[in-house]
């Protein structure tokens, strides 16, 4: 077993160099890790809404600090005008009149409201926080888990199926079915060289975007959800590969997975959208699943009894769609 | 070494590749397996080398059954040359057959350098990658490939396809040079100037029937009408007159100046061929 799978695995690393695949992971994490530390971080500590106020008679005297005082309604316009996000507040005649760019209905109730309580900030109550989690470690976890999630559905998936369909191109496939191995280590050392990029790219990318202490807490669970997609999606990839006769055929799958697949399941786990149909969708339970990782919540044994035998049923179907390719003509 | 009764294969049900094929191929033999596009030959070939599985019929390989001698062990004893090169394209050819040598006992492997010395493959090329190859070099490249675990037993399928002349007379070299350390060698082959040089005896399937097997030189002989066409000169005019080659023995039968050629008219082995099948090999 050790000798040739070693060799095997020594080549599915050398092709994956010679098709800078590890350079493009390398590319995504620092792309990712600068996204959530120079651009999502800072936009989460940002203000919702700016507030404008143009309040003539000075009866506005409790204001938050964050209230911007305009010294007309021309101005204020002009504000609005460039910040069309942003809430005013006319407070000609002691009333209050909200003044605003209408967008979807609950959403200006809202920034109305924001705006609305920043002229009475000592009435605000501090509410109870669940969790140990400061919202910016939240928000780390938050999008580090949509990213890892996304890279290993979307770019991993299409990792394996470019090395595959090289592979098929070059026939060398069919050289394989005549040497003196069990033909399913072919399969299983591609299967050990994504797995082993997932694993060193999920720690990585944990321990940069949530920290080192936090991240290690969390690092055992996060690799366990890690295997189980990336096997999954490595799996997906070497059958599609295998199945479809190229690369121009998979991309439609390929948009399947990771439009179709993936963008429901972002909806549904990060907004307030609930999709009735959203449970029969398996995506959704592995994302669940990272999620939970993260956030240090225990996934049910059936999700792991689902999981383990997706993984098999998968590995089934992808040597029987293997043996069907040695077997072709040429 | 290669015993096969009664073979039969069906892709579907109502698609029968193989309708009940029995031949031999004695240990050391060059055996020719001749057919056109479709007739059932690489399925053969494929059963005969563990790939497809699901036949009628028994095919023996090394004395043991083909459905149950499966497993690496029997993997090691045959080397199989495909019809087109398949070769990792980013790897050297030093590199490709190093690695495809590595899954074989270290006892058994040959020399890549020598392998590929013997093939005359230019040194300039050694290491550069697959893909800057012609498709002669490339083919010499899966043959080192198909040769480096000393084979037992040799499958080639089309082994002179993109090669030039020169190569082509290498090839049969080098594989005459193999049966002569006893490897047997299964060829199959649309090339019947390599099948009546190369094989001992060839075998014609047609539509999943095998219809004639045997030497080339007894098929020939079997379909030949013995005459000679001899061209000559008498008073000044060139003749032609074709005759029974018996009516040599005692002599030119007629009377002539000048012989000018004497050509047999034995068949060719392609003429066999479109006798015993009907159609070319196209």
């Amino acid at each position: 077993m050790g000798k040739d799978f070693f060799t095997l695995f020594k080549k599915d690393c050398r092709m994956l160099a010679s098709g800078k695949f590890f350079l493009m992971a390398i590319g995504f994490l620092i792309l990712y890790t600068a996204y959530v530390n120079l651009g999502y971080i800072r936009f989460m500590h940002m203000e919702p809404y700016n507030v404008y106020l143009y309040d003539p008679a000075g009866t506005q005297t409790e204001k938050s600090s964050l209230v911007q005082t305009v010294s007309s309604m021309e101005d204020m316009d002009a504000a609005l005008l460039s910040d069309a996000n942003g809430v005013g507040i006319y407070a000609g005649d002691g009333d209050v009149q909200v003044v605003l760019y209408a967008g979807a209905e609950r959403i200006d109730r809202h920034r109305a409201d924001y705006a609305l309580s920043l002229l009475r900030p000592w009435t605000s109550r501090t509410p109870e926080v669940l969790g140990t989690n400061t919202p910016e470690q939240k928000a780390r976890k938050d999008i580090t888990c949509e990213l890892l999630f996304f890279e290993l559905t979307a770019v991993g998936f299409l990792g394996i199926a470019a090395v595959l369909f090289k592979e098929k191109g070059m026939g060398v496939i069919r050289v394989h079915a005549i040497l003196p191995l069990r033909k399913s280590k072919f399969l299983l050392s591609k299967l050990a060289v994504f797995l082993l990029s997932d694993l060193v790219f999920g720690v990585l990318l944990t321990l940069l975007n949530v920290g080192l202490a936090d991240g290690a807490a969390i690092l055992p669970a996060v690799l366990l959800q890690t295997a189980i997609l990336s096997l999954l999606m490595a799996l997906a990839g070497l059958l599609f590969a295998l199945l479809l006769k190229d690369f121009r055929q998979f991309t439609l799958a390929y948009l399947v997975i990771a439009i179709f697949a993936a963008t429901p399941v972002f909806l549904s786990a990060n907004t307030s959208i609930k999709l009735d149909w959203i449970g029969y969708q398996p995506f959704y339970h592995v994302y669940m699943g990272l999620k939970n990782a993260y956030f240090g919540s225990a996934n049910s044994p059936v999700y792991y009894a689902v999981s383990v035998t997706a993984i098999a049923l998968l590995f089934l179907a992808v040597q029987l769609a293997f043996y069907r390719e040695i077997r072709k003509e040429g | 070494m290669i015993e096969v009764k009664n073979l039969t294969f069906s892709y579907s049900k109502d698609k029968q590749a193989l309708h009940g094929l029995d031949f031999t191929v004695k240990d050391g033999e060059i055996f020719g397996f001749l057919g056109p596009n479709g007739s059932g030959k690489s399925t053969t070939q494929k059963i005969l080398t563990g790939l497809l599985r699901g036949h009628g019929g028994k095919v023996s390989l090394f004395g043991q059954d083909i459905s149950v001698a499966q497993g690496p062990e029997f993997f090691q004893k045959i080397g199989v040359l495909f019809e087109f090169p398949y070769l990792y394209a980013s790897l050297s050819a030093v590199d490709n057959l190093n690695y495809f040598a590595s899954f074989y006992p270290r006892e058994q492997r040959r020399d890549v350098g020598e392998l590929l010395d013997m093939l005359e493959f230019k040194r300039d090329f050694l290491k550069k990658p697959v893909s800057s190859y012609s498709k002669g070099m490339r083919q010499r490249v899966s043959m080192a490939r198909a040769l480096v675990s000393s084979p037992r037993l040799l499958f080639l399928d089309e082994p002179t396809s993109g090669l030039d002349p020169s190569g082509a007379v290498l090839f049969r070299k080098i594989i005459e040079q193999e049966r002569k350390k006893g490897t047997t060698v299964f060829v199959t082959t649309h090339n019947m100037v390599d099948a009546d040089l190369l094989c001992d005896r060839v075998a014609f399937i047609v539509g999943g029937n095998l219809v004639a097997l045997d030497t080339p030189k007894r098929l020939k002989e079997k379909n030949s009408n013995h005459g000679v066409v001899i061209d000559y000169l008498y008073q000044g005019r060139r003749e032609r007159k074709t005759i029974e080659a018996t009516e040599l023995a005692s002599g030119v039968p007629f009377a002539c100046d000048e012989m000018i050629s004497i050509h047999s008219q034995e068949p060719t082995l392609e003429d066999m061929f479109i006798q015993y099948t009907g159609r070319g090999l196209s």
